[in-house]
């Protein structure tokens, strides 16, 4: 995997702070994984454009502002059944609770119920999971979450005094991993 | 702060979809932690509800569109308001002096008569005079 940034993505709400991760190998505009995901379907002209606008209400009012990162808005991922070794001590997780038929999924990598990584997402299709664009996006999050948590383990990172921030050892405001 | 991207997405982010979430959140949050001060789980509450376990793990997963009569059912089984509604108040405080009408339209329809009448009703609310009128 490519070296990336872990970045602030939203920080305004009162329990939760959002990170996001951006390769860094490629042109400096890029895009975040986020933002690309909400490039893409919080288009006018996409037809979940209002799906994308409930999930970014879910993720900065609900979970950023009124409860944090609580277990009601995130549900367990069984990577194992995808056969991904090695497991990520964490599961990668998916912002859940605006319906089991919610068409869009954004995978994530819950630090504690006051700091959570976003990731990229897709389409929750009937296409089988090793097919599927999700997959890949699921397997990309996978390794993103494992090196993450790798950077925690190492001391490479961690979490600030007041539980809302992730520093490194340079307490530099872009974290390369 | 917040990403570029986001920031143009939430400013263009209707109102009515803002409180959708908010609502839905607030239910489904509220819901949880109900059955779990209770100690009510999700296949005791589809048997006091004679329903099946997967169509309450629907309910709670979002995956249903909640309607009055089914909040009211939940509501009944849990022992919770799930949902609270300002009552709007009866009385109308004026300014002294200000003088103030309420219409009331009133159909009168004529047997084997397509056409009908309508009354509209001027009631001056300070002085107790009602005003008819009849188009």
């Amino acid at each position: 995997m490519n070296t990336f940034a872990i970045e602030l993505w939203y920080d305004e709400g009162n329990m939760c702070t959002f990170y996001t991760v951006r390769y860094v190998n490629e042109v400096d505009e890029n895009l975040s994984e986020t933002d690309k995901f909400f490039d893409k379907y919080a288009n006018q002209d996409h037809i979940y454009y209002e799906q994308s606008l409930q999930l970014v209400r879910l993720i900065t009012e609900s979970i950023g502002n009124r409860y944090g990162a609580t277990n009601d808005f995130f549900d367990r991922v069984e990577n194992n059944a995808q056969a991904l070794p090695p497991k990520p001590k964490k599961w990668v997780e998916e912002i859940k609770d605006l319906g089991i038929n919610f068409p869009l999924r954004i995978f994530c990598y819950r630090v504690n119920e006051q700091i959570v990584v976003l990731f990229n997402g897709g389409i929750k299709d009937a296409v089988t999971a090793q097919e599927s664009e999700l997959s890949m996006r699921f397997q990309e999050a996978s390794l993103f979450a494992k090196k993450i948590e790798k950077a925690f383990t190492d001391g490479i990172i961690e979490i600030s005094n007041d539980g809302r921030y992730i520093n490194d050892f340079n307490n530099t405001e872009e974290i390369i991993i | 702060m917040r990403s570029k991207v986001l920031d143009k997405i939430l400013k263009n982010t209707p109102k009515e979809v803002e409180i959708f979430v908010d609502l839905y959140a607030d239910l489904v949050v509220k819901i949880n932690q109900i059955l779990k001060e209770k100690g009510i789980t999700k296949k005791d509450l589809a048997d006091k509800m004679d329903k099946q376990p997967s169509e309450i793990s629907k309910w709670l997963g979002g995956d249903h569109n909640f309607t009055l009569k089914s909040l009211a059912k939940l509501s009944a089984e849990l022992g919770e308001d799930l949902i609270m509604v300002k009552p709007s108040s009866k009385s109308y405080n004026f300014v002294d002096g200000e003088v103030r009408t309420v219409h009331t339209f009133v159909t009168y329809r004529q047997k084997k008569r397509i056409d009908h009448h309508c009354e509209i009703r001027h009631i001056n609310i300070n002085q107790g005079e009602e005003v008819s009128h009849v188009s």
